[in-house]
């Protein structure tokens, strides 16, 4: 664990050194507030709860922040030489995936807590419907399903970074990924299974985060993100150890 | 210590190193040197872990990298021939960072670490950031990283290039000091250089090993012809090639 934690103090520090870090996380943060105002005046008098609101405006836009904050992860590794010393020191490759892949992890969480000081702080104070506040337990089952759904993002974001040299090869590979491939597979969907369109009327994605948002927990669809994380974060450990054959 | 076997390995159907065998005890300093492209620095990837050959075998006291990797990396300290450096780093960070990696004893670590910057001249840009040093500093810091925990085995490829005459002397000053407790592998082209503080010199070309020269067997002025004669050898073969 000393190995796994010594790489990730290292790439949290690099993501606060980075320009393209800064870059995305202002990007989400900007897209965040946009939505979730839309959604808010678009929602006006209806029953959604505000955690519900806030859940969605957020999951939209995770898969973007994950897809731009780990196309550094390996990529800049390659690009630059040094994973030929990382890869020459002692330490196992899986230490070094779940090293990177928990520092992308930690910059999502914090953006997300930082968008949540919208509906948790300004609000209470913007609007007297809410003057007696939102509690942060109101929140934490949307933040449980957004850290699961961001842990998948960026797994699957280290995985591209890894197969790419160039940051922006993995970038725009990661978000065709991460956000076309989801999309398009659930516009097919609708499209040519029409038994399924009644049932999917919204996309499951953002279905689970609201379910979860109003309590409507689903271990199944927990161990499926967490199944989902774990595959490709070994696939990705599994790749970095193939690379001692490719070069 | 250090027994290399047999090693082959090919990029596709181009073979780059062929059927290479040597050893290297204790306290030697042993030159890898060759034409370009004649497979040096493919040669110190494979021990360094980088590269996994497609066959033969090599052994750091017995341990062989294929069956326990991590021990094995755990005893070579490697330089890269483009030293990459995070550069957003400090000197002494970077250096403290890796020596932590490789999993050196919290005790023990600042000492190391300051006895590395001393011992490589770095303590006055210790904490100058990285991006900011010269092609020579970076390579000193290279140097820093790889001789700070002592390893059994050295490998350092292109160690000279990019770096001052002076330096350079202290450098094969550092490196003969190092020697008492490890074993060396430097590849490069300096045989000038090289000359005077390798005790061994291995040419390379076209993958294969074609000498074996041993420093105390010849006078300088022998050697540095036989060496030239041996590499302008094989650099004519690999263009015939």
């Amino acid at each position: 664990m000393k190995t796994v934690y010594m790489i990730w103090k290292r790439e949290v520090r690099a993501f606060f050194g980075a320009f393209s870090c800064g870059f995305a996380l202002a990007a989400f943060l900007a897209a965040c507030g946009c939505t979730f105002g839309v959604l808010l005046r678009g929602n006006e008098g209806s029953v959604l709860q505000i955690q519900s609101l806030w859940g969605v405006s957020v999951a939209l836009w995770l898969p973007v922040l994950s897809a731009l904050l780990t196309t550094r992860l390996f990529s800049e590794e390659r690009a630059t030489g040094s994973i030929e010393m990382l890869m020459s020191a002692p330490v196992r490759e899986r230490e070094v995936v779940l090293g990177k892949f928990l520092s992308a992890l930690t910059m999502v969480v914090l953006a997300m807590l930082v968008t949540l000081t919208v509906p948790l702080w300004i609000l209470p104070r913007m609007s007297p419907h809410m003057q007696g506040g939102v509690s942060f337990l109101a929140f934490a089952a949307a933040l449980l399903i957004l850290l699961l759904q961001a842990s998948v993002w960026c797994a699957a974001g280290t995985l591209i970074s890894l197969f790419f040299s160039n940051q922006t090869a993995a970038a725009v590979c990661s978000l065709l990924l991460c956000c076309a491939l989801p999309a398009a597979v659930y516009f097919a969907v609708m499209a040519w299974v029409p038994a399924l369109r009644a049932e999917m009327a919204w996309m499951p994605l953002l279905v689970h985060v609201y379910d979860f948002s109003t309590g409507l927990f689903s271990a199944g669809f927990m161990m499926l993100y967490l199944a989902t994380t774990l595959f490709f974060l070994f696939v990705c450990s599994k790749s970095l150890a193939c690379l001692r054959l490719i070069d | 210590m250090l027994e290399v076997e047999h090693i082959t390995f090919s990029y596709g159907r181009r073979r780059v190193v062929d059927d290479v065998s040597f050893d290297i005890a204790p306290g030697e300093i042993v030159a890898l040197t060759g034409s370009n492209g004649a497979g040096k620095t493919t040669l110190i990837k494979v021990l360094a872990c980088l590269l996994m050959q497609d066959a033969g075998s090599v052994r750091l006291d017995d341990v062989d990298p294929l069956v326990r990797p991590i021990r094995y990396r755990r005893g070579i300290g490697y330089l890269s021939e483009r030293c990459p450096l995070y550069d957003e780093m400090r000197v002494e960070e970077y250096i403290t960072y890796r020596v932590r990696l490789k999993g050196e004893r919290n005790l023990r670590i600042r000492r190391r670490v300051s006895d590395a910057l001393e011992m490589c001249g770095l303590a006055d840009v210790a904490s100058e950031r990285i991006r900011l040093l010269s092609q020579g500093y970076r390579k000193r810091v290279g140097l820093a990283e790889a001789v700070a925990l002592r390893p059994k085995l050295l490998l350092l490829d292109d160690l000279l290039a990019g770096i001052d005459a002076g330096q350079r002397k202290k450098t094969a000053a550092l490196l003969s000091a190092v020697s008492s407790r490890s074993a060396i592998l430097v590849a490069g082209h300096e045989l000038q250089e090289l000359l005077p503080w390798c005790t061994r010199f291995l040419v390379m070309s076209q993958g294969r090993l074609v000498a074996s020269l041993r420093s105390g067997e010849y006078d300088r002025e022998e050697l540095l012809r036989l060496l030239e004669s041996h590499v302008a050898g094989a650099g004519a073969e690999g263009a015939e090639a």
